[in-house]
């Protein structure tokens, strides 16, 4: 049976980040169940962008009110509709809202700090009603189940897929020319530069770095992301790492250009304390780097094990100095240890997802 | 997370791990029921595809093995366990309705690739699980699940409070988060999308009111009925290849048990008895009637006197065999060790008759209060503001009961009045004992009087007796006696047999008000005329009765 789907979401095609990204990974591999899907964003722009068939995008809207009265709107014009996806825990009492009004499923998604900051009762309230929630990683799930009085059966995990452009392959030795980078080694770390994510640990790295560079005299730090809080990282890794040139902030990368990156580099590293899953860990793994991740969140879920890399406690230094030095001397990782997370797993298991959902008895009649 | 279990089963362990790596049994064996290889597990089916560890017994196995080899099904070998396999094969996931025993068992359909875990429909036997998001764990122990490692310690606000409401944790919770207990008469099947919710295959006011519906019994037709109904149970529980002993104390209960089974024939029967140095020539103890008793029925009795320094000896270990927080226990807990001491594996106990027959005050105290007030529950705020003022008398120092307080504003409902008859403390009595964001969040996960309400649901129009007697069921017996028999029980690889705790005994009873007009407590007794003479001729019938000792405690008369 052919679902139909309205997702209300933060942001999808056209916009850049995790989460986005994950939201068309998992529209795409419902649409490619058969699901006709109504993509409502408030962020992102999906004109000109070609969207998978069963797939339709409008226009985004950001301000809540406008967003909840077009929330409205998509769910008449949509009808009649089957699910309402929601791609954030702050839209889950309007989701909740309109998938009653429907009489459809509600299905949240919860991905990190959005369940682990908002803990509002009415937010509460809505996740507690809804027929499924899914969470990026356990520890997200675990975090969630902590606040909100959910049968374990309705949470389920279902974690990051990785593209298949995420394959290992040649260092770009033109990539390293153009970039001015020396022999190394190179630790790298993909994230957003903004001042809400500071949990990322980039200046935990910057401290290492004088240390590490003991043992690794050509050791430097490549940054990429861009962000607010840009600004105040290059002045922290210059107070940090005296050493003109051994962090370098290469701004954003488009998504395209990441997997020659990592190819280049020789260990990813990112200490983050409260990552919901970290698809750049599973990334770079995927391309063959060895990858070290902060402990605490759900970067765990992204290293499923030593063939891939490790977490550390991202508050103990030497630990952290430790461990990056012994990943450098053990080389690259195993990338078969990410097969799990390739897209043909992620779309059978989103199915079974959906499977579940439509198999729940209604709550309540909606409009026709 | 075997090793941790291993005293529930020393005579063996084993395990298996699927083809793929991605499922794995392991087993603690206690052998009762073919005592060779063939009894052996994680045991797989002749094709291997199915796999099965199971924990308990399954006392109609000869019948099910017979009625499956007349469809044409071969078996290898004597066991119950194979039995549960075939019948799956044959039945699927309904198989359960069909089983009369104690049961926990996980199964693996490879060819469907779905595991189903069961337990038995009063919950006799524990099931406890954990389900991280990628991994699903399964055992008889949470503490086992613990030890594994890989689950989650943090606590369980509701599981807490619950503890301190009634004196055991009320399933489906425990004390962990992570942990949940697979709730008595359900079945759970977990496939590649994960855990489905808990199915209930069996509800104790439902079945109740099957019997009770249209069946009006003379008193002594309900003896009658009483009598083979306790005859068939024990005779279904002494199926074993070892030989079956029985706990006998000083109460009627399991002096009719013990009679039943010389009745049945059953030879050289060991009886235990426990009695306590401080009440040695009391009439506390239980010792000398329960001699009296053991020797009309030529059994062997072993009375085991356990003393002060003895419980403090043995403290430590009993809490690290109770699964969960219990405020009771510790008499099973000896009784198990004297029997484990006197080489014995299996033992019957009476536990349940008092749920069976309404030997609790509160088959009279809960109807009674619930009658007298409902007149008074229309009043909205009247029971709350009483429970306010009478807890600031309460707190002055006027020496009135702490529960007296919330008599009007609990009284009046089922729930409420079971939950004032139960309860260690009540609600508004634990802000000194937990704190405020534990308890609320407890409180509100717990929703104590809604969840105890639920035993009634689907009971529709019960007798009085026959909701007390669910209440007591589902709730009092299931998260105390039950779980506290199994940890202390098994802590020594000793198997307690309930057969005063079995659906097909409680469905061949007669209907709870003919229970309840014929005194079924002293009929359980009376049927075996030669035994109750004898009790009675001591002259202590009555105080034999009340001097049930292993339950005296927690029954908070």
């Amino acid at each position: 049976m052919t679902a139909r789907i309205l997702a209300l979401v933060g942001d999808c095609y056209g916009a850049r980040g995790g989460i986005a990204r994950y939201n068309r990974d998992l529209v795409e591999a419902l649409a490619g169940a058969g699901a006709e899907i109504l993509v409502l964003p408030r962020l992102g722009d999906a004109s000109g962008l070609a969207l998978p068939s069963g797939v339709r995008q409008w226009p985004a809207v950001f301000g809540q009110v406008k967003f909840s009265i077009a929330a409205l709107w998509a769910a008449w014009r949509h009808r009649p509709v089957d699910i309402v996806f929601c791609g954030h825990v702050l839209m889950a009492p309007l989701a909740l809202v309109v998938a009653r009004l429907l009489g459809a499923h509600c299905w949240l998604q919860a991905h990190g700090t959005d369940v682990w900051v908002d803990r509002r009762e009415v937010v509460r309230r809505a996740i507690e009603a809804a027929d499924m929630v899914t969470t990026v990683s356990r520890a997200t799930r675990r975090i969630l189940l902590e606040w909100v009085n959910l049968a374990p059966e309705r949470v389920r995990v279902l974690p990051n897929t990785v593209g298949d452009q995420f394959v290992p392959g040649p260092p770009s030795a033109a990539l390293r020319q153009r970039l001015g980078i020396g022999p190394g080694p190179i630790l790298l770390t993909v994230g957003r530069l903004a001042p809400g994510d500071r949990y990322k640990g980039h200046e935990l790295v910057f401290a290492c770095l004088p240390a590490l560079r003991a043992e690794f005299p050509g050791l430097i730090h490549v940054v990429a992301g861009e962000g607010d809080d840009r600004a105040r990282l290059e002045a922290r890794a210059a107070e940090l790492v005296p050493a003109p040139g051994a962090v370098r902030f290469l701004g954003y990368v488009a998504d395209e250009d990441l997997p020659d990156l990592y190819r280049l580099a020789d260990l990813f590293v990112m200490p983050s304390s409260e990552e919901g899953f970290g698809i750049v860990y599973l990334e770079a793994a995927a391309c063959g780097l060895r990858v070290v991740g902060g402990a605490g969140g759900g970067a765990g879920d992204a290293i499923p094990d030593a063939r891939v890399g490790l977490t550390v406690d991202s508050s103990n230094q030497a630990a952290l100095i430790e461990a990056i030095g012994r990943s450098l001397r053990q080389g690259r990782g195993d990338p078969a240890a990410t097969e799990a997370y390739r897209r043909p797993h992620f779309a059978a298991a989103a199915r079974l997802l959906l499977a579940r959902v439509q198999a729940r008895p209604c709550r309540k009649r909606g409009m026709p | 997370m075997n090793d941790r279990m291993a005293a529930r089963g020393p005579d063996g362990s084993g395990y298996w791990i699927g083809a793929d790596g991605r499922i794995g049994f392991a087993h603690q064996r206690l052998a009762i029921i073919d005592l060779s290889e063939g009894g052996a597990q994680p045991k797989a089916s002749a094709d291997g595809s199915l796999v099965i560890t199971f924990n308990g017994e399954i006392y109609n196995y000869r019948e099910l093995r017979a009625e499956l080899q007349a469809r044409g099904r071969v078996f290898q070998s004597e066991s119950d366990t194979e039995v549960l396999l075939q019948l799956y094969a044959e039945y699927g996931d309904a198989m359960v309705g069909r089983l009369r025993g104690m049961f926990a068992f996980g199964l693996w359909d490879a060819r469907q690739r779905r595991l189903l875990l069961a337990r038995d429909p009063l919950g006799i036997k524990p099931l406890y699980w954990a389900d991280d998001g990628w991994t699903l764990r399964f055992a008889s122990q949470a503490k086992a699940l613990l030890a594994g490692g890989a689950v989650s310690n943090d606590p369980d606000p509701a599981g807490i409070v619950g503890f301190h409401l009634l004196g055991s944790v009320p399933e489906p919770f425990t004390v962990w988060r992570s942990i949940h207990t697979l709730p008595a008469g359900t079945t759970l099947v977990v496939d590649a999308a994960g855990p489905g919710a808990p199915q209930h295959y069996y509800d104790v006011a439902g079945a109740l009111a099957a019997r009770a519906t249209g069946r009006m019994v003379d008193p002594a037709t309900t003896h009658r009925q009483l009598a083979a109904a306790v005859h068939d149970s024990v005779r279904h529980h002494l199926v074993a290849d070892v030989p079956v002993a029985v706990f006998l104390s000083a109460g009627l209960d399991s002096g009719a048990l013990l009679g039943s089974m010389a009745q049945l024939g059953a030879r050289d029967i060991s009886a235990v008895t426990l009695a306590f140095e401080e009440f040695r020539g009391a009439n506390l103890d239980e010792a000398p009637l329960a001699a009296e008793v053991a020797a009309r029925y030529g059994a062997r009795h072993i009375v085991r006197t356990v003393d002060r320094a003895e419980f403090e000896r043995d403290l430590p270990a009993i809490l690290d065999a109770m699964d969960l927080p219990t405020i009771d226990g510790i008499n099973t807990w000896f009784v198990a060790k004297a029997a484990h001491e006197a080489g014995i594996k299996v033992a019957l106990s009476g536990l349940g008759a008092d749920e069976c027959f309404g030997g609790y005050p509160s088959f009279v105290d809960v109807p009674r209060s619930v009658h007298w007030l409902q007149a008074v529950s229309w009043i909205p705020g009247l029971g709350a503001l009483v429970r306010r003022g009478m807890s600031a008398a309460i707190h002055a120092g006027l020496g009135v009961h702490p529960k007296a307080a919330g008599l009007l504003q609990y009284g009046s409902s089922w729930a409420g009045a079971y939950l004032l008859r139960r309860s260690v403390y009540m609600p508004w009595e634990l802000d000194d004992l937990i704190d405020p964001a534990m308890l609320k969040e407890g409180l509100r996960r717990l929703a104590p009087l809604r969840r105890i309400g639920a035993v009634l649901r689907d009971g529709g129009a019960l007798g009085d007796f026959d909701r007390v007697a669910a209440l007591e069921t589902s709730l009092y017996m299931r998260d105390q006696l039950l779980r506290d028999a199994d940890w202390a029980g098994m802590a020594h690889s000793v198997e307690i047999r309930v057969p005063y705790v079995d659906p097909f005994f409680l469905a061949a009873l007669p209907p709870g008000d003919a229970l309840a007009a014929a005194d079924a407590k002293a009929a359980v007794a009376g049927w075996k005329g030669e035994f109750l003479r004898g009790v009675a001729r001591l002259g202590v019938a009555c105080l034999a009765s009340r001097l049930d000792r292993p339950r005296r405690r927690v029954k908070r008369r």
